[in-house]
């Protein structure tokens, strides 16, 4: 089991080093730690969709935990259930 | 800041030109909902740039100005006929209150109430789509909030109080969105508080994490909205987004519809949390608004996608292009000038040096000449332009002075995209312009005269532009009457321009409108009789190396021909020797050489000459006495003559000493750098870097002319 910790701000920028750092993960279960998400775009949403994709596909569980209210708040506006980032429901 | 400003005006006139050039397609019938969109944008754009600047009375205007084309975009008013003559008025109001903008005036505030009354009318109670079969409701008619403002100004009717409606809103941000610092997520707040909404995400285009691009844009949106807002501010939420998304904005009824008739046709896939990726999980449907649309959404497919892709290129178009000052250019093409010369003045210094032709110096100059040329005409392309802006405009002098006469005319526009060099556009506007005031008030009659004579009432008038074996031939043509040659002939005899026993052909009375002090207007006209007459006309389209002539029927119409060059800056010509002196004369007017016979020159009364070729008489000028180069007239045998023909068509024969050869030359103006001389239209630097002057063939060849009309001579056969 990986765990990977979201960053305070997962804009623009935060997309791509996102997308490497979850990338090293694969293949292994995986646990996003998302407790400190302060503010998110909708590009990082793109990356943590994938990721939960690339997860499902390999088989593997991927699972978002304790998303921070800026997080759930900004998926709920985008009309992404929490179910399509991560595999089990929210435990905050 | 000044420098921004500068650019939005010059972004004006683009966005002003698509404008128009829309409007007249929708007049022409195009319905297509692209035309409709393009105009929008285009007047949106304007509204967007004007508020930035502050210019409140353009703001106000535009406003009007896009609420009603929201309305016929949004199908609740029907495009017709009557309305797009609003609309195609309302733009020329626009193109006066931004040129009012730019030079700091003030546009006449007495023509803005008036279109601004008309539109406000059209937004209170005109005809409007869908009345009859009741699909779309009048609550529909949104215009009211953005119009609140304006009702002190413009006098709008009391709006119809707000109702909420939903909407359907359809949202795919491409990537370039995010890069410019744009964020969906803040996008969709703002449009949350407009009002209720759900939100669904399309995630079907999200890759697997190996293939994802960070920075890209995989998502799209379906938001339901219900909002007491109008169509127009929805879409002012993405007002700074619309080149880097996809968007749609619909009724909900709209979509309700469709998403039946969707329904019915293919079982509903429930969105489902687990569902593999790679399938969509929504079904994402182009949607045309228009209410005919509904019997076949499918058949909007391709109609949508054409749509996209016309926006897609447009977007492409703006990158691939540059604003250059027009200085930097005419600086370049100077350059490219001094070295066309420079090149010259090597190449006469090579052949001086007495190289052979097979030396690799003149091998390596013949490639340099080549080199030479082929960046002048890069560099002339690049000030190479479609004559389209200046077409556009006479369609506004056409419905200005149709509506003046009360005639009812209709332009027909032919070669838009024709291209020309920018000093030639430039300078055509003036000379067009009074050409197609004179056809629509002299050339086309009045609707009764013209039923009268089994025409359709409403009178035609061509514009068409073609490039004709290198030069840029635009011809005005109207259905009119044609000259009335009795008439003609009557004024220029008692306004003394010809002896009343004068025998002319149809043809030189013809000609005769173009002789300075010429006006048939009985009457002055604040139209036609502005002191301006066919001869200055004739002057602008000379003074930019073109001809002028006409051709006219009686009962059936006139038609003006101009021929002019591509360019201004170059010349192709014959380099000869007159008097011992270097001329040039261009290529262009020079249709053979002959060298002259005694027995086919033949004397014609004092002084004239004419030297029969190919069965006809033309007259013989001795280029040597014209210019004053000697006093006595020369033996023709020991010379050479140029047969040319001048703009009015008519064929002379030019006497020169000698042929030196043919070559480009640069054109320097001799007006600029010293001041007119009769007989000569320019100078340029011949490659020993001496001065040749270039003769202007058209005023060589009229002066005889002109006095043998005076004199009455027999006309010389030609």
């Amino acid at each position: 089991m990986v765990t990977v910790s979201l960053p305070e701000i997962l804009d623009i920028r935060a997309a791509s080093p996102l997308a490497t750092e979850l990338l090293q993960a694969r293949g292994n279960p995986l646990t996003i730690e998302a407790s400190s998400v302060a503010k998110v775009g909708a590009q990082c949403i793109q990356v943590l969709l994938s990721a939960h994709a690339t997860w499902t596909a390999d088989g593997l569980p991927l699972n978002v935990a304790h998303p921070s209210e800026p997080l759930l708040d900004a998926l709920e506006t985008l009309g992404i259930p929490f179910t399509d980032i991560s595999e089990q429901e929210s435990t905050k | 800041m000044a420098a921004i400003k500068q650019t939005f005006f010059q972004e004006c006139e683009e966005q002003l030109v698509e404008l128009e050039s829309g409007l007249l397609r929708m007049e022409d019938g195009d319905d297509d909902l692209e035309t409709v969109n393009a105009v929008f944008r285009a007047v949106h754009s304007i509204k967007g740039g004007a508020g930035a600047f502050g210019f409140d009375e353009l703001v106000e205007f535009v406003h009007v100005f896009e609420t009603t084309l929201d309305l016929i975009r949004s199908a609740k008013l029907a495009a017709t006929p009557a309305v797009t003559k609003t609309l195609l008025r309302a733009s020329d109001v626009l193109a006066d209150l931004v040129r009012a903008a730019r030079e700091g005036g003030s546009a006449d505030a007495g023509a803005v109430k008036v279109i601004a009354d008309e539109l406000s009318a059209l937004l209170g109670g005109a005809p409007r789509h869908g009345d009859d079969d009741g699909k779309v409701s009048v609550e529909a008619l949104d215009f009211q909030p953005v119009c609140i403002s304006l009702d002190s100004i413009f006098d709008v009717g009391e709006p119809e109080a707000p109702a909420t409606q939903d909407f359907i809103v359809r949202f795919k941000p491409s990537a370039g969105l995010y890069a410019k610092a744009n964020e969906s997520l803040r996008l969709l707040r703002e449009l949350g508080s407009l009002g209720e909404m759900s939100v669904e995400c399309d995630i079907s285009e999200i890759p697997l994490l190996s293939e994802l691009d960070p920075e890209g844009a995989y998502l799209g949106w379906t938001i339901r909205l219900t909002t007491s807002a109008s169509e127009a501010q929805v879409r002012e939420v993405f007002e700074f987004v619309e080149w880097d998304c996809e968007l749609s904005v619909e009724t909900a009824d709209v979509g309700k519809l469709l998403e039946a008739l969707q329904e019915s046709l293919e079982p509903h896939e429930a969105p489902e949390a687990s569902a593999p990726v790679a399938e969509p999980k929504q079904t994402s449907v182009a949607i045309d608004p228009t209410p005919a649309s509904f019997a076949a959404p499918s058949d909007e497919h391709p109609a949508a996608a054409r749509a996209e892709s016309a926006k897609g290129e447009g977007s492409a178009s703006v990158q691939a292009t540059i604003r250059v000052d027009l200085d930097r250019v005419d600086r370049l093409i100077n350059l490219v000038g001094e070295l066309v010369i420079n090149q010259a003045m090597l190449s006469q210094r090579v052949s001086e040096a007495g190289l052979s032709r097979a030396s690799s110096v003149v091998i390596g100059l013949d490639e340099l000449e080549q080199l030479t040329r082929d960046i002048q005409d890069s560099v002339m392309a690049i000030r190479a332009q479609p004559v389209k802006p200046v077409f556009q405009r006479m369609s506004r002098t056409v419905r200005e002075v149709a509506s003046m006469t009360g005639k009812a005319v209709r332009l027909v526009m032919d070669g838009e995209t024709t291209e020309v060099d920018k000093t030639v556009i430039e300078r055509l506007t003036d000379p067009l312009t009074h050409m197609i005031r004179n056809a629509v008030d002299h050339g086309i009659e009045k609707a009764e005269d013209r039923i009268a004579a089994g025409k359709p009432e409403e009178g035609s008038l061509r514009l068409s532009a073609t490039h004709r074996s290198g030069r840029i031939v635009i011809e005005v043509a109207d259905d009119g009457a044609g000259i009335n040659r009795a008439r003609v002939r009557q004024i220029a005899v008692s306004k003394g321009l010809i002896p009343a026993e004068a025998n002319l052909t149809d043809d030189e009375i013809d000609n005769l409108i173009f002789l300075p002090g010429f006006s048939t207007a009985s009457s002055v006209s604040n139209i036609s009789g502005r002191g301006v007459g066919m001869d200055v006309v004739k002057r602008a389209i000379q003074a930019l190396g073109g001809r002028i002539s006409i051709s006219s029927v009686p009962g059936r119409g006139s038609t003006f021909s101009m021929s002019l060059p591509l360019t201004l800056a170059v010349l192709d010509g014959m380099v000869v020797t007159v008097g011992g002196q270097t001329l040039v004369i261009p290529l262009t007017a020079i249709i053979e050489t002959l060298q002259p016979k005694k027995e086919s020159v033949h004397e014609l009364g004092a002084g004239a000459r004419v030297i029969a070729t190919r069965n006809t008489f033309t007259p013989l000028i001795d280029v040597g006495a014209v210019l004053l180069y000697r006093d006595e007239p020369i033996e023709a045998t020991s010379q050479v003559a140029l047969l040319v023909e001048s703009e009015s068509g008519a064929k002379c024969a030019l006497l020169v000493d000698a042929i030196q050869g043919q070559r480009q030359v640069v054109i320097k103006s001799l007006e600029t750098n010293y001041g007119h001389v009769h007989g000569i239209a320019a100078a340029t630097i011949l490659g020993d870097g001496r001065v040749a002057l270039i003769l202007d063939v058209d005023a060589i060849v009229a002066r005889p002319r002109a006095d043998m009309i005076v004199a009455e001579m027999p006309a010389a056969a030609e």
